[in-house]
């Protein structure tokens, strides 16, 4: 039992924010029911020793490389997935209401886009202003009257929740266009149950892998029987989308090809895949990319991202979209407001759980309404474009939410306002201890072919800050894992993965995309320049030493004369002083290790491996995905701005670097499976490796004949062929 | 009136296309008034597939791919149309404002049907200009058609008409600043005008008859229909500053040009490329 001090009381002291609901604790401070276990053994643990579990978690998150592209930051970059390790833990009777609700959304929505995409008797029967249709960008016209796969547009839907002070849920928003998440719920589970494996134990949670299961199989399953091994592809926007990396995670455990637009093709239409062994049929698409970049034939001619044809091919039946083209439609939080009574006319029943109060602005006296409460409500757009946000008119000027008001006039269609929550609380780890933050769940459900099956958990994202109620990953905030209890022991081993349930089996290796063999090409030609460079360099870093060395195999004269070969100094510096000579040499032997704008410089490879190597990420072991993550940290980790400390740890950091790139050469070597992606591969290295061997030996050898004895040496030496 | 129709649209690429999916809207719309007595669509090269279906606003569309090498494409349609649709008797006599209120309260399925044409299309932004320019037109209590011929007969007066001087890229800011255009921008400035207003109003693609004083002739042509609760769709040409009879044919309607493009298509391959069309209108 470590011994704890006040230091530690403090940092585990818990206080709620008042006038919100707290999840785990009551009014009177006493945990809840449901959360007792879990605060006990937080309190157990201490917070040094929650903080020390919660390293090796974070640990994982690093090494999987779980990253969040936020879009304000520069191309490529990315986060490291946010999180903290104390769950949102839900008992199983609330559970069951959450549950209850989320398959009652599902079921609507997917009626009302049958109906909007269909008949629109919805329209006829003013239930639905006709505005929210045909204004909304999202109605895709070339897909009405296209009837999907098995009748169903929606085949995954997510909503998010909120609690309100009283205790009731409420719906905030649903999210029907190709709803993200899923991928970073079963990472967050991974990482919780690292970090809190005795209380994980305690408690018959409910597992998520069943779910994943059925999502595979009933993706399979949307193929049909038409065809005996039907192939499922998931169409990501690439690498730059800020959840690429579940596309790639998602893909990787199912074992469907992860694919761009670029990558599909459509043919008197069928789609497929463009593969080393020609096309290849494409039954099903598990898309994330927005509908209306799908196809710039008869959706945004303007997109880069798609598949010209694939509406032809949706429509004659050929392919299955996931979710169907045009499903982003009802995702507005416009359609809230019409919600009951859509639902009583659609299923002729109440909705279970509330959605937010939500004023549609193009009717008249819900616009008078929102004129005359403005203060207290949020103001959205009904058909968000890139780029828009909510407006806070609270903590607007005068003369700002006058102009909103105007707005709001000129285009009341426009315009949805709706009534400000106060989110509910629950316990974030931080730095400096446990602290309350506002938290929304958002919950998934997905067509299991007969009907809509419930994700038991989910992703609770939180605020970033106590006073905040914005809570968005886009602007920082964090996740946690969400724990959902079982009612009984009975019913915990019902929903553990049965060890006859199928083992997905991965394509065969003739499926290989051939934009993938063109990255595997080039991470080929990467890692050797990257080697290349490194040997380079470190050969001719002993020429800067001061001291008279015995061992010492290249002169300063040499040095020069090899980087003068390849331009990167210019020929009078030899006759430069000898002062000036050494400053040139070790300048530019630095930029070429550190100077990210130089495309010879050690680190824009670096970058550019990576960059590469992050279009395969499903593709490499975890291993080799964490050597590449410890060479870039090389770089992160040490790089002084003072040129002569840039100079003094550069031979440790190349040092590094060579072993590191040795462990990583080595697992592309020995775990890469021998076939046509290691031939790209390989042909990359080789073709790589004669190129700058060439190259360099056209440099050092070609200029002067007099003295080829000190060039030829540390020729040697870069080759790595001192000794033979 | 009975005309025959050729319309060649040729594209000439830099380099070799391999595959090229393409959609044409050149089969004129058979609806009262427009009877379609031949139609046929000849693509070069030949393509591997083809294929017939109504688009979302019942107009006929013809999709085809050429998988063969090819550096030209042509695609020539060829109809025989009769059109009968003749100006008779007073003109309805309703207010632009009661029509308005009637589209609005979505009271008739005709009536939610045309309430698409009320909103915002891709070619036709809202923008501040468009009902600073309508302004004039719509004094209160006004019958609808007559502010429709109105506005017609200032577009004609205001803009001039320059072929060649606009691309359909243009956008309608620019049309409505530098006051000329073709027959899509004035097309589109009269459509922007009815819908700052929030009146239904659709942009209508085909020809006009050649003729002296006639623009827009021997060419791809457009105009405007506006919608009159109880009365139906009714067009105007405002590039001719004339009410739409039997002497212009019918291509296909849609929300504005994005629609109805008579022909559009993807390559894969072929760089560059240039545009060539050739349109000849015979009554016959």
């Amino acid at each position: 039992m470590p011994v704890k001090t006040d230091l530690d009381k403090d940092q585990l002291k818990y206080v709620p924010v008042e006038g919100h609901w707290d999840e785990a604790l009551l009014p009177s401070g006493l945990p809840r029911r449901h959360w007792r276990k879990l605060v006990v053994e937080i309190r157990r643990m201490g917070f040094r020793h929650l903080s020390r579990r919660w390293q090796s978690g974070q640990q994982l998150i690093q090494s999987e490389g779980v990253t969040y592209n936020v879009g304000n930051l520069t191309e490529g970059s990315e986060y490291s997935w946010p999180m903290d390790p104390i769950p949102l833990v839900i008992d199983a009777k609330e559970w069951a209401s959450i549950e209850r609700a989320v398959i009652q959304r599902a079921t609507l929505f997917n009626a009302i886009l049958s109906d909007l995409y269909g008949e629109q008797r919805l329209l006829h029967q003013r239930l639905l202003p006709s505005a929210l249709v045909f204004a909304n960008s999202h109605f895709l016209r070339p897909c009405v009257g296209i009837t999907p796969r098995g009748g169903v547009h929606l085949y995954t839907y997510a909503m998010d929740i909120a609690r309100s002070p009283a205790g009731d849920w409420w719906v905030i928003a649903d999210r029907t266009q190709a709803p993200s998440g899923m991928g970073y719920t079963l990472q967050n589970r991974l990482v919780s149950a690292r970090t809190l494996p005795g209380v994980f134990d305690q408690y018959q949670i409910r597992q998520l892998a069943r779910f994943y299961d059925m999502k595979r199989a009933s993706l399979l399953a949307l193929a049909g029987d038409q065809r005996a091994n039907p192939s499922v592809v998931l169409l990501s926007p690439g690498p730059h989308n800020e959840t690429y990396f579940e596309h790639s995670f998602l893909a990787g455990q199912w074992g469907f090809a992860l694919v761009e637009g670029a990558d599909l093709t459509v043919l008197d239409r069928c789609v497929y895949l463009r593969t080393l062994n020609g096309l290849q049929r494409v039954d099903v698409i598990l898309r994330r990319l927005d509908d209306s970049f799908c196809d710039p034939l008869e959706l945004r001619g303007d997109s880069l991202l798609g598949i010209p044809g694939l509406v032809q091919a949706v429509r004659s039946g050929s392919v299955a979209i996931d979710n169907a083209l045009g499903s982003g439609l009802v995702e507005t939080s416009a359609h809230m407001a019409f919600l009951p009574g859509l639902c009583r006319q659609l299923l002729g029943e109440e909705l279970h759980m509330p959605s937010v109060a939500t004023w549609w602005c193009g009717q008249e006296e819900p616009r008078r309404y929102v004129q005359e409460h403005l203060k207290e409500l949020v103001i959205k757009p009904a058909f968000p474009r890139f780029g828009q946000h909510p407006e806070f008119p609270e903590s607007m000027s005068a003369a700002a939410c006058e102009g909103l008001v105007r707005r709001i006039e000129t285009q009341p269609d426009e315009f949805v306002a709706q009534e400000r929550v106060a989110l509910s609380t629950v316990p974030a780890r931080t730095e400096t201890g446990i602290v309350p933050r506002h938290a929304v769940l958002r919950v998934y459900a997905a067509w299991d072919g007969h009907s809509f099956v419930v994700l038991p958990g989910g992703l609770t994202r939180v605020s970033t800050l106590d006073s905040s109620l914005v809570v968005s990953m886009h602007l920082g905030g964090g996740s946690k894992d969400t724990w959902v209890l079982s009612g009984s022991a009975a019913e915990a081993a019902a929903a553990r993965r049965r060890p006859t349930d199928q083992i997905p089996i991965q394509p065969g290796a003739g499926d290989l995309p051939s934009r993938v063999g063109d990255n595997l090409f080039w991470l080929g030609r990467y890692a050797e320049r990257v080697e290349a460079r490194v040997r380079f360099v470190r050969a001719l870093w002993p020429a800067l030493s001061s001291e008279e060395d015995f061992g010492r195999a290249v002169s300063l004269e040499t040095a020069i004369r090899l980087l003068a070969g390849f331009a990167y100094l210019s020929e009078e510096t030899s006759a430069a002083s000898l002062g000036e000579q050494r400053w040139s040499v070790q300048r530019t032997l630095t930029e070429m290790v550190y100077d990210p704008s130089q495309t010879s410089s050690l680190r824009w490879n670096l970058k550019e491996l990576r960059r590469v190597a992050v279009h395969l990420k499903e593709r490499l072991s975890s291993d080799t995905w964490r050597v590449l993550q410890q060479l870039e940290s090389h770089f992160s980790a040490f790089a002084p701005a003072n040129a002569d400390q840039r100079y003094l740890g550069g031979l440790d950091l190349l040092d590094n670097v060579v072993l590191t790139l040795s462990a990583f050469s080595g697992l592309l070597m020995e775990n890469t499976t021998r076939g046509f992606g290691w031939r790209f591969l390989e042909i990359g290295r080789r073709m790589e490796r004669a190129l700058q061997t060439s190259e360099l030996l056209r440099s050092s050898l070609s200029s002067a004949a007099a003295e080829v004895e000190p060039c030829l040496q540390i020729l040697l030496q870069i080759g790595d062929s001192s000794i033979t | 009136m009975i005309f025959h129709v050729t319309h060649t649209t040729r594209y000439i690429y830099e380099t070799a296309v391999s595959h090229g999916l393409n959609e044409a809207r050149l089969t004129p719309r058979r609806f009262p008034g427009q009877e379609v007595r031949e139609t046929a669509l000849r693509v070069h090269p030949k393509p591997a597939f083809m294929h017939q279906r109504k688009d979302y606003y019942g107009n006929d569309v013809t999709a085809f791919e050429v998988l063969e090498k090819h550096d030209r494409l042509e695609a020539t349609a060829e109809s025989t149309v009769e059109v009968t649709s003749e100006l008779t008797g007073p003109l309805p006599s309703i207010s632009w404002e009661e029509a308005r209120k009637l589209i609005a309260a979505e009271s008739d399925p005709a009536f939610i049907e045309a309430s698409e044409f009320i909103h915002n299309s891709p070619y036709v932004p809202a923008a501040p200009q468009l009902n600073d320019y309508a302004r004039k037109t719509f004094a209160p209590e006004r019958p609808l058609l007559e502010c429709v011929q109105d506005l017609s007969h200032r577009i004609h007066e205001d803009f001039k008409y320059r072929p060649k001087s606009t691309s359909i890229d243009v956008a309608l800011t620019d049309v409505l600043r530098k006051r000329q255009g073709v027959c899509q921008d004035f097309a589109h400035v009269m459509i922007g005008a009815l819908r700052s207003v929030r009146l239904a109003a659709r942009y209508v693609s085909g020809y006009v008859r050649p003729g002296p004083k006639v623009q827009g002739a021997q060419a791809s042509h457009a105009w405007v229909a506006v919608f009159v609760p109880g009365n139906g769709w009714w067009s105007f040409d405002p590039t001719n500053d004339v009410m739409v009879s039997d002497s212009h044919v019918t291509l296909a309607w849609g929300r504005d040009y994005g629609d109805v493009a008579p022909v559009k298509g993807i390559t894969l391959g072929g760089g560059g490329q240039t545009v060539e069309v050739e349109v000849y209108v015979r009554p016959l």
